[in-house]
């Protein structure tokens, strides 16, 4: 009897044990509320700004633009600052949930390259101003892969399969085989998508796995051979498997971006725009970049970069692989046929 | 005994407020329309219901299904045996087996699928003593497939089906099995018309809980599968952010929780019926 009564309690922690998640604490000093990414900052820039303006800031993370979307939509979090990506920025700004920034507040925007400033998603930088930006390009293991790799094409060559990875995404995804006929990755046409979808079905057998967070790992363990890889994580990756090659196909391929941005409604507007502007010193620049591996958009930071930081083709890429690059755009409701071919090619049923 | 009643009411207010409430929202949701920027608006609409009928969205539904049945089924062989030897034990080894099934739920349980990875990855501990000790020459590619998806499942379910199982065999009373050995049945006779009619309640106890957990389940697909199958809940999810289409979402959900419901309800009565069958053969 007594064993059956630790038999069930085991049994209730291990259901509970499935439910259970970690709460966060707060805090009570007057402080910067930000919602971004895991590891987006360097934390000793983030102290400086602490130390110099006398604020606490609490950094909570979503791991997708979609959760961020649906935390702020209903209103939640409290927050004076997010960093939605490009396309966000645009279903944010349509849903009216930003609010316009004020540039007076924000000197340092002039130090921003001007490819980067006034971007298709929201012009004239109403609402947003970039904070980091990389493409989409091809990423393999020299290892393995002995031909010379500049198109999408590439990644249908049988001898690679099993060994491809593409990301988990269907914009991404379905936007690359769209760029691989020649046609814009934000298209509304459903023929053009059809054909993209039908072209990669003929890829799904060589894929090895469908991966966003943690195609880093499989490239270095080298589970994958070649794949599609942002460019900031390809710098990421290099570090620690020095056989990685990365190069933007000729085809062309998308571009985006995380961008600064604030929530309607937010308490501390003006010190997340002092927030900002502190954070496009020149200087306070080139240390975060130099920590967190992206490419700075900061124009006047070059010169306080370091010599590796500036001749990684990675994080800078060149004006001419820069121009063969397209954001991708918001698609309306064309998005339910993007959903519907993905959920297709993923599950192999019709 | 009128008193212990109000004991009750926390659970109720709880079950009320996080379970009843938010079922609630999610059933006005399924019957409501998407505008184009992905907002929940009126008027009421079947076509989140109409959407599910698509061959496309049938098939994941029957995958899934699939996957949870074989997960449970795989789930019961492994661990009758297993459940059977610790109820017959010494109660110092009783002790030990349930601390050591239940140990692995101490450990959160993304770390512990991520655990499956290290292992069987090209470059991974499996693969690297295969080829050390030359058994093979070159590295299995076990890793994302449809076997690692299953594994997975087993793995993470079986204390869900040994716990209830084990209770069930522990209860027992032992005399029956001497009885039937002094009336002169073989062991296997007496294991197939006591033991396992006894153990009935546990095995059902077992099977639901393994089967609506697998059903439910999609980050096991996505990192031991590599993400190549979608499960009915990877949908659900990707309605609810992704796509923004909270009405076909939300009709999944109440459509998954339906079936399922019916499937259980199925499950027990041929359960139920065959016990009772059993019973007049015997009297």
């Amino acid at each position: 009897m007594k064993r059956k009564g630790i038999a069930g309690l085991l049994l209730a922690g291990a259901i509970a044990a499935l439910s259970l998640t970690a709460m966060g604490g707060c805090s009570s000093k007057e402080s910067l509320h930000i919602y971004s990414w895991a590891d987006n900052f360097d934390e000793d820039v983030l102290k400086d700004f602490e130390n110099k303006y006398k604020v606490d800031i609490t950094y909570d993370t979503y791991a997708n633009n979609e959760d961020l979307l649906a935390k702020i939509k209903a209103g939640g979090g409290g927050y004076d600052l997010i960093q939605p990506s490009d396309y966000m920025v645009a279903t944010m700004i349509k849903n009216q949930l930003l609010e316009p920034l004020d540039m007076k507040n924000i000197p340092n925007f002039a130090n921003i390259q001007e490819s980067l400033k006034n971007p298709a998603f929201d012009p004239g930088n109403k609402y947003s101003i970039v904070y980091m930006s990389g493409v989409t390009g091809i990423a393999y293991n020299k290892k393995y892969v002995k031909d010379k790799i500049d198109s999408w094409e590439d990644l249908w060559n049988p001898a690679y399969k099993g060994k491809v990875l593409l990301l988990d995404d269907n914009r991404e995804v379905i936007g690359m085989a769209l760029k691989k006929q020649g046609h814009s990755n934000s298209t509304t046409n459903e023929g053009e998508i059809k054909a993209a979808v039908d072209d990669l079905k003929k890829l799904v057998p060589s894929v090895l796995a469908f991966d966003t967070d943690t195609i880093k790992q499989k490239m270095i363990q080298e589970e994958g051979w070649i794949g599609t890889v942002w460019s900031g994580d390809a710098a990421f990756i290099v570090k620690d498997n020095p056989d990685i090659e990365y190069v933007v196909p000729k085809e062309g391929s998308t571009i985006f971006s995380d961008n600064y941005a604030i929530p309607k409604g937010a308490k501390n507007k003006e010190l997340a725009e002092k927030f900002i502007n502190y954070m496009l010193d020149p200087q306070v620049s080139a240390k975060n970049y130099e920590s967190i591996g992206y490419s700075d958009p900061n124009a006047k930071a070059m010169p306080y970069h370091s010599e590796e930081y500036r001749n990684n083709h990675m994080i800078n890429l060149s004006e001419e692989e820069l121009k063969r690059t397209e954001w991708l755009g918001d698609v309306g409701e064309t998005l339910q046929v993007y959903d519907r071919y993905w959920t297709e090619l993923k599950s192999g049923r019709e | 005994m009128n008193k212990s009643k109000f004991l009750m009411v926390p659970v109720l207010l709880w079950a009320a407020l996080f379970l009843l409430i938010p079922m609630l929202i999610v059933v006005v949701v399924s019957f409501l329309s998407r505008d184009t920027l992905g907002n929940v608006v009126f008027p009421f609409s079947l076509t989140g219901y109409k959407t599910f009928f698509d061959s496309l969205y049938l098939g994941i539904y029957w995958d899934t299904l699939v996957l949870s049945v074989v997960t449970t089924v795989v789930c019961l062989l492994v661990s009758y045996p297993l459940a059977y030897y610790i109820a017959n034990a010494t109660p110092r080894i009783q002790t030990w087996g349930l601390i050591l099934i239940t140990i692995p739920f101490w450990i959160n349980f993304l770390i512990r699928t991520y655990a499956w990875v290290l292992l069987l990855r090209t470059q991974g501990i499996v693969n690297s003593v295969l080829l050390h000790f030359g058994w093979i020459h070159e590295p299995m590619q076990m890793l994302y497939t449809k076997g690692a998806v299953l594994l997975g499942m087993v793995y993470n379910f079986i204390p869900f089906m040994v716990l209830p199982i084990y209770v069930a065999l522990e209860q027992m009373d032992k005399r029956l099995l001497d009885a039937a050995s002094d009336l002169g049945a073989t062991r296997w006779k007496a294991f197939r018309h006591i033991t396992l009619p006894q153990s009935k309640s546990g095995i059902m106890t077992g099977c639901v809980l393994v089967f609506v957990s697998t059903s439910g389940m999609f980050v096991v697909t996505d990192i031991l599968g590599g993400a190549k199958s979608m499960m009915i809940s990877n949908i659900i999810q990707s309605q609810y952010l992704g796509a923004r289409n909270w009405p076909f979402g939300s009709a999944l959900s109440i459509i998954f929780v339906v079936t399922s419901l019916i499937l259980i309800l199925l499950f027990n009565r041929a359960m139920q019926s065959k016990a009772d069958r059993a019973k007049e053969g015997t009297a």
